[in-house]
Parts: C-alpha cells; sequence; structure tokens
C-alpha cells in the first residue's frame, strides 16, 4: 500500500507554490531531490503519529453526549418520531429506502417491543461512545445507530443532524478513544502494572511486523479522517456563506428581521421582538455572520483562527437561546473544536487548576481537607481561557506537547 | 489508497455542496453516486434568503354517518400547537420544529402548486401529511373520521421599517387541498 502511495504523491507538491519561490532555473536532479524530500516529509506527516487525538475525543465525547440528550429530549416523542406509531409509518419509510438505498434498522419489525429494545440500544452506545469505552468497536456501532434513527426520521432532521451523522461516520475512522477515555484508564493502568514486570519480547517477528503495519495503517486512516472532519466544516460553513451572499436579505442587512419573526422559532417572543427593535444593529451581525462563514476556510492557517472561532461561538450561543435550536448549534460548536490544537487541550487542566488554585480552590493535588469549604471564585473569569490559545508559545507552564494541528 | 479515497471523497462533497457550476454539472453522476445517500448534505442554512413567510397548516376531518351523510369537524389550527410547544421551552422537540414544518415543504417540493401526485415520493409525501394532521386532530379532539381536510394559510413577514397596524402589500396564500382519504380514526 506504501509504496502506491509513494507514487501517486508528487502530484501535489508539483502544484503551484508546492516547489517553493524558485525563479525557474532548477535542475533537473534539484528539482527531483526536492520533491523527494518533500514525499517523505509528507509521508512521515502521515504516518508518523496520529495527529489532534485531543480534538477528536473532545468531538467524541461532546456528539456522544448530544445524540444522548437529544434522544433524552425526545423521550415522550420517540414513537412519533422513530417508532412504528410514526406518521412516517414503517412501510413509507421502507418505501423511501428502496428508492434511495439508505437503511435503518428501526424498519426490521414494526413492534413496539422491538422498538423500544433499538432505542435502549440507542442510549446504551451514545453513553459508551462518550465514556470511550472500546471506542473502535464502539465508534461503528455509534454510527449505525445514528445512520438508522437519522433514516427512519429523514423528513424531521434538520442541518444539525445531518452534520451530526456525518461527523458520526468520520469519527469512525479515527482513533478518538485514545485521550479522556475508558480506553485510556485502562491503557495507563496496564502499563502501570506491566512497569512492574519485566517486558516480555515478541517471540517472533511477525505479530511484532503486523502490529506495526496496523499501528501505521491506524495511524493512516485517523489522519485522513481529522483531515475529511476539517475540511467538512470547512465546506459547511464555506457553502452557508456562499448561499447567503446571493440572498437579497443578507444583502440588504434585513435578513435576520425575518429569521427573528419565524414563528417556530421564537421560544423567547419578547427576546425575539426586542432584538429585532434594532435593525442597525442586526444588520451588522448579518453582516458579520456571512464574512465569517465566507472567510472561515481562508483563517484557519494563522492566528486570525481563533477570533473567528470566537465569533461563531458567540453566533451559535446567539442561535441556541433566541431560535431555540440547541441541539443545532451545540453540534456546530463541538465541530468547531476540532480546529483547536492538541495544546491548547493539554493546557486546559493545567490552567484550570492554576486559576482554581488561585481563587484558593483546593485541588485534590494539594491534599486540602476535604471538609474545608473552597472559597469562590469571585470573578470566574471566561476570557482568561482563551488566552494560551491567542498566545500558544508564550510557555506559561513549559513547554507543552506542541505538535502539528490540523490546520497547520 | 487512503490518500486517494480522501481527496476522491472531498472533492465530490465539495461540488456536492456548491452552488451549481459548470464542473459540478458535468460531473453530477459521479458526484450523485458517491454522495448519495450517506453523505448527502445541504447547507443552505436561511440561506439564499431565509424564510419570509409564517405557515399555518390547518386541519378538519369528516366522517360518513351511517345515513350516508357526512359530519365534517370544525378547522383545527395545528401549527399553534407547535407554536405552544415551541415557546418557552429551551429545549423544543423535533416534533414541534420540524415535523409538520418539513413534512409541508417536502408536499410542496414534489407537488409544486396543484395537489395532484405525479409521483410515488409525492404520493408518499401526501400519506405522511395526511397521517400527521390525523393523529394530531385524532389526539387533540378525538372522535371517529375517515377523511382529512388542510388548508394551509401563508403570511408573509412584514418587511421592516413597516409600521405596525398596516397590512403589508403581498397577498396572504390560503391554499386549500382536496379531501384525503386516512385510516379510520376513533372506532
Amino acid at each position: 500500500m506504501g509504496n502506491e502511495q509513494i507514487r501517486e504523491l508528487p502530484a501535489a507538491p508539483t502544484a503551484p507554490g508546492g516547489s517553493g519561490g524558485g525563479g525557474g532555473a532548477w535542475a533537473p536532479g534539484a528539482v527531483h531531490r526536492l520533491l523527494l524530500a518533500r514525499t517523505d516529509a509528507f509521508w512521515d506527516f502521515l504516518t508518523g503519529r496520529p495527529v489532534s487525538l485531543y480534538a477528536t475525543s473532545v468531538l467524541r465525547i461532546g456528539y456522544g453526549l448530544l445524540y444522548l440528550s437529544f434522544l433524552l429530549r425526545e423521550f415522550p416523542h420517540r414513537d412519533e418520531i422513530w417508532g412504528p406509531g410514526s406518521p412516517w409509518t414503517p412501510s413509507l419509510a421502507a418505501q423511501l429506502f428502496d428508492q434511495t438505498g439508505w437503511y435503518s434498522f428501526l424498519i426490521l419489525s414494526d413492534s413496539r417491543a422491538y422498538f423500544e429494545l433499538c432505542y435502549a440500544l440507542a442510549l446504551v452506545t451514545s453513553t459508551l461512545f462518550m465514556l470511550g469505552w472500546r471506542t473502535r468497536v464502539t465508534s461503528v456501532v455509534f454510527a449505525t445507530v445514528v445512520a438508522s434513527f437519522h433514516a427512519r426520521a429523514i423528513f424531521m432532521t434538520d442541518g444539525g443532524d445531518n452534520l451530526l451523522l456525518l461527523m458520526a461516520f468520520y469519527l469512525a475512522l479515527t482513533a478518538c478513544g485514545r485521550r479522556w477515555s475508558l480506553d485510556a484508564r485502562r491503557a495507563r493502568i496496564k502499563s502501570a502494572r506491566a512497569d512492574g514486570t519485566p517486558t516480555t519480547r515478541a517471540r517472533s517477528h511477525v505479530p511484532q511486523d503486523l502490529r506495526a503495519a496496523r499501528t501505521t495503517l491506524a495511524t493512516v486512516v485517523h489522519n485522513c479522517g481529522v483531515f475529511v472532519i476539517a475540511a467538512q466544516v470547512c465546506f459547511l460553513y464555506g457553502s452557508a456563506g456562499l448561499y447567503k451572499v446571493q440572498g437579497s436579505f443578507w444583502d440588504d442587512g434585513t435578513a435576520l428581521h425575518y429569521v427573528l419573526n419565524l414563528d417556530l422559532f421564537q421560544p423567547w417572543p419578547a427576546l425575539s421582538h426586542a432584538m429585532d427593535r434594532y435593525p442597525l444593529a442586526m444588520a451588522v451581525v448579518g453582516y458579520l455572520t456571512v464574512l465569517t462563514q465566507v472567510a472561515f476556510p481562508f483563517v484557519l492557517f494563522g492566528r486570525l483562527k481563533y477570533p473567528v472561532l470566537g465569533v461563531l461561538l458567540g453566533m451559535h450561543v446567539a442561535i441556541a437561546v433566541v431560535l431555540g435550536l440547541p441541539l443545532f448549534s451545540a453540534t456546530m460548536i463541538v465541530a468547531d473544536a476540532v480546529f483547536l490544537p492538541d495544546r491548547f487541550y493539554t493546557f486546559l487542566p493545567h490552567l484550570l487548576r492554576r486559576s482554581a488554585s488561585r481563587c484558593n480552590v483546593p485541588t485534590p493535588g494539594q491534599g486540602a481537607a476535604l471538609g474545608s469549604v473552597p472559597q469562590q471564585c469571585a470573578h470566574p473569569d471566561g476570557r482568561e481561557e482563551y488566552r494560551p490559545v491567542s498566545r500558544p508559545a508564550s510557555g506559561h507552564a513549559g513547554p507543552p506537547p506542541s505538535g502539528p494541528t490540523v490546520a497547520q | 489508497m487512503c490518500v486517494v479515497t480522501t481527496l476522491v471523497h472531498l472533492g465530490a462533497v465539495f461540488l456536492h455542496v456548491a452552488p451549481p457550476n459548470p464542473v459540478s454539472q458535468r460531473y453530477s453522476r459521479q458526484v450523485d453516486a458517491w454522495v448519495y445517500p450517506f453523505f448527502e448534505q445541504n447547507w443552505r442554512l436561511f440561506a439564499p434568503n431565509p424564510d419570509s413567510v409564517n405557515r399555518r397548516v390547518w386541519a378538519r376531518t369528516a366522517h360518513t354517518q351511517p345515513d350516508g351523510s357526512a359530519r365534517v369537524s370544525p378547522w383545527t389550527d395545528l401549527t399553534a400547537l407547535d407554536r405552544a410547544a415551541v415557546e418557552h421551552d429551551p429545549f423544543p422537540s423535533h416534533s414541534a420544529q420540524n415535523l409538520l414544518r418539513r413534512a409541508w415543504s417536502s408536499y410542496v417540493d414534489t407537488h409544486g402548486a396543484d395537489d395532484t401526485a405525479r409521483s410515488a415520493r409525492a404520493v408518499m409525501m401526501q400519506k405522511y401529511l395526511g397521517n400527521i394532521a390525523a393523529e394530531r386532530v385524532a389526539g387533540l379532539r378525538g372522535g371517529t373520521f375517515e377523511f382529512v381536510q388542510l388548508r394551509v394559510v401563508t403570511a408573509p413577514v412584514v418587511a421592516p421599517g413597516t409600521a405596525a397596524g398596516h397590512r403589508p402589500p403581498t397577498p396572504v396564500e390560503n391554499r386549500l387541498l382536496p379531501w384525503w382519504k386516512v385510516t379510520p380514526r376513533g372506532k
């Protein structure tokens, strides 16, 4: 497999810009050497180590939790949405699957008991996926569950469900259970135990080679999966922005007026009407939305991505509250998390501990008395958490394990 | 192999989500074959323009009495139920925000302006919409009926700057659908 890839790869570096800013007077040998070096570097990057392990774990936890909340939220409506009692009857669903090629295990039986079993399976799967238990297998089951539930109620889905489905597929390709998971905990305990006993070398080379090949394969697939996730989010924002640019309401700044006046997206009518009374502010926000979405794919390669991600976060929180679309918004927010580098995530616990100790909150590591009442942090400064992001290399707390991120 | 698959996938998804252009038209068959059904996506979120109308779906039912005459129920505002469910709920259900709304938009997508079903999909959407109406009415009022009829009233969102109280010039659409036979309820 490897050899094929290497042969195909030189296509990328020959693209304009890939060969560096040369004057065009390269000797054929030099070009060849350069291409080889580039190819090797790319190959090493691809197979060397899995990137963004923390980010994918955050996606796993986020989407597991979101799907669990979704299932629980719809508990009173579960039969109406996915069950045999749905107005989109099992036979209509089956007919549609025949036309589209989709599949859902929910239509295997019309019995209510079978449906309840599937619903329970979905709850358990989402929980296990969130916790990262036997993640490789669980992630495949989770993707199957999400696909089945999504397809069964295809005419009740919105953009958030669509993205969650795509992410469930893509996450099954990644090693999303290596951090902050039960798997990671088990591996830690196992290695701690193994430290005490002398390591036993593999008796033959074959299993070792196999294991190495498996690791390389997992790494390559993981890295490709992460890249696909990142590109998917770029496509999402890019096309959402491009389509908005074509709209006259977004052009003349009145789009948000119409959005705020949609009956079904008005959980707090007083709030919507209050916002609608500030057309200038709404026009500015509308323009900012379009610009941010169109710009999104282009700002990912520099520091500018942090303020843009911040703007998007604010936008999504506003959508969640004002339009009553918390699930949709949370799905988008979790997707954005893929663009934060691992060093941000490794730094997070550090930062939390530090801000906790500044507020004199005893941390377990300090061996504080359990009985004492921790003093509340007077100003839990939300922006504080963002500092290491905008200054990632400032090294507040020693060298964080820096690594290539998706975007860099 | 992985890299090639990745690139092909991303290329196909890109052409699928991008606004129609010569490239995506030329390769539409290949792109569709790759993307459908699992990677279908649409990110026209409130775009190109957000909806500038609010639709209200009303339903009434009819029951044929033993003497052959039909007893017709008064109209029920189904959308009002959804609105009431969404209001003051920080986490509204899909069954309120999406179910009826998307069923109606899919019906319009498959039927257009007239109510004759010209495709298998159109027949399916009609059945779906009829089931929703029948279930909602039965859940709300009970009673026995075999037929259901819908009326969809479309009201525009008043353009910004229009003084409150002035009726907008845009006409309000009032679409009365034919009676549909549904699985008898309430028996």
